[in-house]
């Protein structure tokens, strides 16, 4: 099962990302059935951990650099059929049946969306499409693409991984939208990475990232990388605003997206104090 | 750090990244400043001059570190020790001409690469020795932070 677990992980990026590359309404169903595959990824997790058996989220890399998404959709089709063929090995059959039926579903929908030419999403032009950016501001935001699109999909996995192991009602509420907002940075960042030719998977995580023990000095630590993140967003709309006001606006609603953030986790911060 | 097509294609695709389960020697480089670390791990073939056959990192850390690794790992893969420890004293050698932050994330992964290499020295005069960490010199804060 646990290679069924760490394909799955890999099937969620491979969609995910694939989703970035469309520019047609194929990124909506692919964004869909990434949701589904990180849906299936929580029930193996959870299943894990009912079985007390240990796990990590390592995966291998996910390469995705292709000319059409043709051919991404026969990667995902084939990382399905793999999928399929080790449902078996989690004993847990409600699960394996509606996954099986999800699965089954998605292949025949991929299978029939349309050809798109996708190479622009690779071809490092760090153009950003009716945008003019001067030399220093394209390098930063190359750079705080990068940074944070990992960012987004570690913090994804780390309260993905905390709210698997905790049963505290009050902190699960406050994980799961953290998870929440991070997709939605995550995807934001993604189709920037798309349009400006610099599309990449994130690395996978080294597990003591995740599998942390202080949860206080975790939470004190995200507040500060998030005022960190705060900060760079606020200089990366200092440093667009002259050729992007989208650019700017965005960059700014990024940054006060930020202390809502910081609210959750102080707030969880004083949840755990006042156990 | 300069954003060019070279480096941005390390950022997108990063090579040798992951960990490896079989491996023959893991070493760590660390930066006790803000808690970031590189681990490269060896597959090596046992000879006067052991040969790296095979190796990978992990990084907890910026892209600049994620760059430095996917450079510094390519360039060991498939050389002997003596050449990889020619490439830790080259890269340590040119740290004073990058800005801080670049500078103490090259270290971090050459330290690493040393380590590595070590804990294989020492692992053949005794199966137990633990892996070795080494902390970085480098003080990564940029210079007008500084002030």
């Amino acid at each position: 099962m646990k290679t069924l677990f760490k394909e799955l992980h890999e099937a969620w990026l491979a969609t995910q990302f694939t989703g970035f590359m469309s520019q047609t309404q194929s990124r909506q169903t692919l964004y869909e059935f990434s949701n589904i595959l990180f849906k299936h990824l929580t029930w193996l997790e959870n299943d894990f951990i009912k079985n007390k058996i240990t796990y990590n989220y390592n995966i291998k890399q996910v390469p995705i650099r292709v000319t059409h998404l043709s051919s991404m959709l026969n990667n995902i089709i084939q990382r399905i059929t793999s999928i399929e063929s080790k449902l078996d090995s989690c004993g847990d059959g409600d699960i394996t049946f509606r996954m099986k039926s999800d699965l089954e579903y998605m292949k025949a929908v991929l299978a029939q969306l349309p050809e798109e030419e996708v190479a622009e999403a690779f071809d490092i032009n760090r153009a950003y499409p009716n945008v003019e950016l001067s030399e220093e501001a394209r390098d930063a935001l190359t750079i705080f693409l990068f940074e944070e699109s990992y960012k987004e999909y570690e913090l994804i996995m780390v309260y993905n991984y905390s709210k698997a192991n905790s049963n505290d009602a009050f902190l699960n509420r406050i994980y799961q939208i953290l998870i929440d907002e991070s997709f939605f940075h995550l995807r934001s960042f993604g189709q920037m990475m798309a349009d400006m030719g610099i599309l990449g998977v994130p690395r996978s995580l080294m597990e003591e990232i995740y599998k942390f023990e202080d949860l206080e000095q975790f939470l004190k630590d995200g507040i500060q990388e998030e005022i960190g993140a705060k900060e760079e967003c606020k200089q990366l709309a200092a440093a667009v605003s002259d050729s992007s006001e989208h650019f700017a606006s965005f960059f700014t609603f990024i940054n006060n997206q930020e202390n809502y953030h910081i609210a959750l986790m102080e707030e969880a911060l004083a949840h755990i104090n006042n156990k | 750090m300069n954003a060019d097509a070279q480096l941005i294609e390390h950022m997108m695709n990063p090579k040798n990244y992951g960990d490896m389960p079989e491996n023959d020697a893991t070493g760590i480089g660390k930066n006790p400043q803000n808690g970031e670390k590189v681990a490269i791990y060896l597959k090596v073939e046992k000879q006067t001059d052991p040969l790296i056959t095979d190796i990978s990192f992990q990084a907890i850390g910026c892209t600049t570190t994620i760059v430095a690794g996917s450079i510094i790992t390519t360039e060991a893969k498939g050389i002997h020790f003596s050449r990889a420890e020619e490439l830790v004293s080259t890269t340590l050698g040119m740290l004073d001409n990058l800005p801080p932050e670049d500078a103490a994330c090259s270290e971090m992964v050459a330290l690493a690469l040393k380590a590595s290499i070590d804990t294989y020295a020492e692992r053949q005069k005794d199966a137990n020795f633990p892996m070795i960490s080494y902390i970085i010199k480098t003080d990564c804060t940029p210079k007008e932070e500084e002030a």
